[in-house]
């Protein structure tokens, strides 16, 4: 399907901003109290402004700015329909609803609420689907969105992505011990793994009309192997990788990974890769952006168009030698030798998915 | 027009003040005792409708849930400063119907979780009669909240459901049609009058999606 529009909002700015810092190997993320003003522990994350819940919404602006790319149509109607895309939405005004007790707070904070927050906002109709399936939510909401327009049953698909960091999502990170105080070092052989969270939204039109950059095909695997780990042989990684590489062919693609720091995943990611990818190299742009959760599908496919259009594409910030694999590329790399792209997202329950980007 | 048939239905409609602790020992014989110390509510409904039901990892699953894991998310929310890793990993969505999974130990080839409101029950059709999976499991359900339903951010009771939908008819329970038009919008079904239309064998029809909904009993 075509890409008719696409950008995102990072704390480097738009699409074409963060691509251009992360060419630079600049970090977004900085250490930060985990719980916001509640303190705790430092550790890594980049946001666009304030952690703890504002009223109105922090992200509300922000999503704000980004929506002025988003070009008019009727959204919202059952043929020009909204998917959103989110593993968070407004949860964290759920947090600080049970610290302050203000019940201003809960307007906004189960999806159903927050979405609703936006369809008055944007002006959107009821055609508004809502998808959350953790940190593979937004390749689900492009994949569906092919679907839709495969099947006829819509003319352009907006897909909308957004994720903010909260205390409740850092804390909970952060009991699960994998955000620490530690910037993440993506696909690096080292003793402790880490992450970083930062926020991130972003949004793509769909169509099935020509456009210079498409979306070739999705692949989608589920190993319900354990609620936070991956099946230790990389199954799950190998299932993914060889169904987009079927659809990729003989195309030469560069990989932009999931990479978010974290070892035992880096690992089967960068070895799954290698195998079945041997002349790719993989780049993976969370050691400076953080997780951006539900939306880092989305957040990174816009910065990838933006890499493109630039002719350069931003190697692994953060990396440090020596890497899981060999395929790792941790500078900065032309675009002009190859002809599409696999990026790949992975989430709790070890979900796994994979779309193939190509372009003239 | 698109149709597929539904198999293999099963739906979950405890009395309403049944508890996760009262599910816990009314359904103890479908699970592993150690996964039922540690599922939801919501995950035990699920994993009842979907007892006996084999899936393979060529399946498509779309699951829907306006409000998801309730009860794991208020314990969370409550459980700060000292968050619970446990409750933070159940209380993401769709924590309900991966418990049942995970504990099955059952791959899938595609999990559709939607969580919106006004038409999730149409989004949920038709999210499966376009998926290409020769099967997919419809599955839904929500479980009553405790504080959040006090701020109608829950549901007030717990349900769920789950059928098959294949395109074979031979066998079939119902038959959901979409026959794509100009139709204008009316009403969508809630997600708890879906199931409690599947409980009561009751024949619905609305239009949406850009187009007519029909489902028949066969």
């Amino acid at each position: 399907m075509g890409i008719e529009a696409c950008d995102c909002l990072t704390p480097f700015g738009d699409a074409a901003a963060t691509a251009a810092a992360l060419l630079a190997d600049r970090r977004a993320l900085e250490l930060k109290p985990v719980l916001g003003r509640d303190g705790g522990d430092l550790v890594p994350l980049a946001l666009t402004g304030p952690m703890d819940e504002t009223l109105p919404p922090h992200w509300l602006s922000c999503l704000h700015r980004l929506a002025v790319g988003i070009p008019p149509a009727a959204w919202g109607s059952a043929h020009a329909p909204v998917i959103v895309t989110s593993s968070n939405f407004g949860v964290g005004s759920l947090y600080a609803f049970t610290r302050d007790r203000d019940p201003r707070n809960l307007a906004h904070g189960t999806p159903f609420a927050s979405v609703e927050l936006l369809r008055r906002e944007f002006c959107w109709g009821e055609h508004v689907h809502v998808f959350s399936h953790a940190c593979v939510t937004a390749h689900l909401g492009l994949a569906h969105a092919a679907r839709l327009l495969h099947a006829g049953l819509a003319d352009r698909v907006l897909v909308f992505s957004y994720d903010f960091v909260s205390p409740f999502v850092a804390g909970g990170f952060h009991s699960l011990k994998i955000l620490n105080g530690q910037l993440p070092a993506p696909y690096a052989r080292r003793e402790t793994g880490s992450i970083g969270l930062g926020d991130g939204a972003a949004f793509a039109v769909l169509t099935r009309g020509p456009a210079p950059c498409r979306l070739a095909a999705h692949a989608l695997y589920n190993e319900m192997f354990h609620f936070t780990a991956n099946q230790p042989d990389g199954a799950g990684f190998a299932a993914c990788a060889a169904s987009i590489s079927a659809a990729a062919g003989g195309r030469r693609v560069w990989i932009k990974g999931h990479g978010t720091g974290t070892l035992e995943a880096g690992r089967l990611e960068a070895e799954a890769m290698a195998r079945q990818f041997p002349n790719a190299p993989l780049t993976g742009w969370k050691g400076s952006l953080g997780h951006t959760l539900g939306s880092c599908g989305l957040v990174e496919l816009a910065i990838a168009l933006a890499a493109l259009r630039g002719g350069r594409i931003p190697g692994t910030v953060g990396g440090q030698a020596p890497s899981f694999t060999d395929n790792v590329a941790s500078q900065p790399f032309a675009s002009a030798a190859f002809d599409g792209a696999i990026l790949i997202s992975n989430a709790f329950g070890g979900a796994h998915a994979a779309m193939l980007l190509t372009h003239d | 027009m698109i149709e597929r048939f539904i198999h293999q239905l099963r739906v979950e409609q405890p009395a309403p003040d049944e508890t996760a602790a009262g599910a816990r020992v009314r359904l103890a014989d479908r699970f592993p005792r150690t996964a039922l110390r540690r599922m939801t509510h919501l995950g035990m409904l699920i994993g009842s409708t979907l007892d006996g039901v084999p899936l393979v990892p060529e399946d498509a699953l779309v699951f829907a849930s306006t409000f998801g894991e309730t009860r794991a998310l208020e314990d969370f929310l409550m459980s700060f400063p000292a968050a619970s890793p446990l409750l933070f990993q159940t209380s993401i969505h769709p924590g309900g119907v991966q418990q049942v999974l995970i504990g099955r130990q059952q791959p899938i080839a595609r999990l559709w979780p939607l969580a919106g409101r006004t038409r999730l029950v149409e989004q949920a059709l038709l999210t499966a009669v376009i998926e290409p999976a020769p099967r997919v499991a419809l599955v839904g359900g929500e479980e009553r909240g405790t504080w959040m339903l006090e701020h109608a951010m829950a549901s007030p009771r717990s349900f769920a459901f789950a059928a098959i939908l294949t395109r074979e008819p031979a066998g079939a329970a119902a038959r959901v049609g979409f026959t794509p038009g100009m139709e204008t919008d009316d009403a969508c079904p809630t997600l708890e009058n879906f199931t409690q239309a599947l409980a009561g064998r009751r024949a619905l029809s609305w239009h949406g999606a850009g187009g007519a909904w029909t489902f028949d009993w066969l």
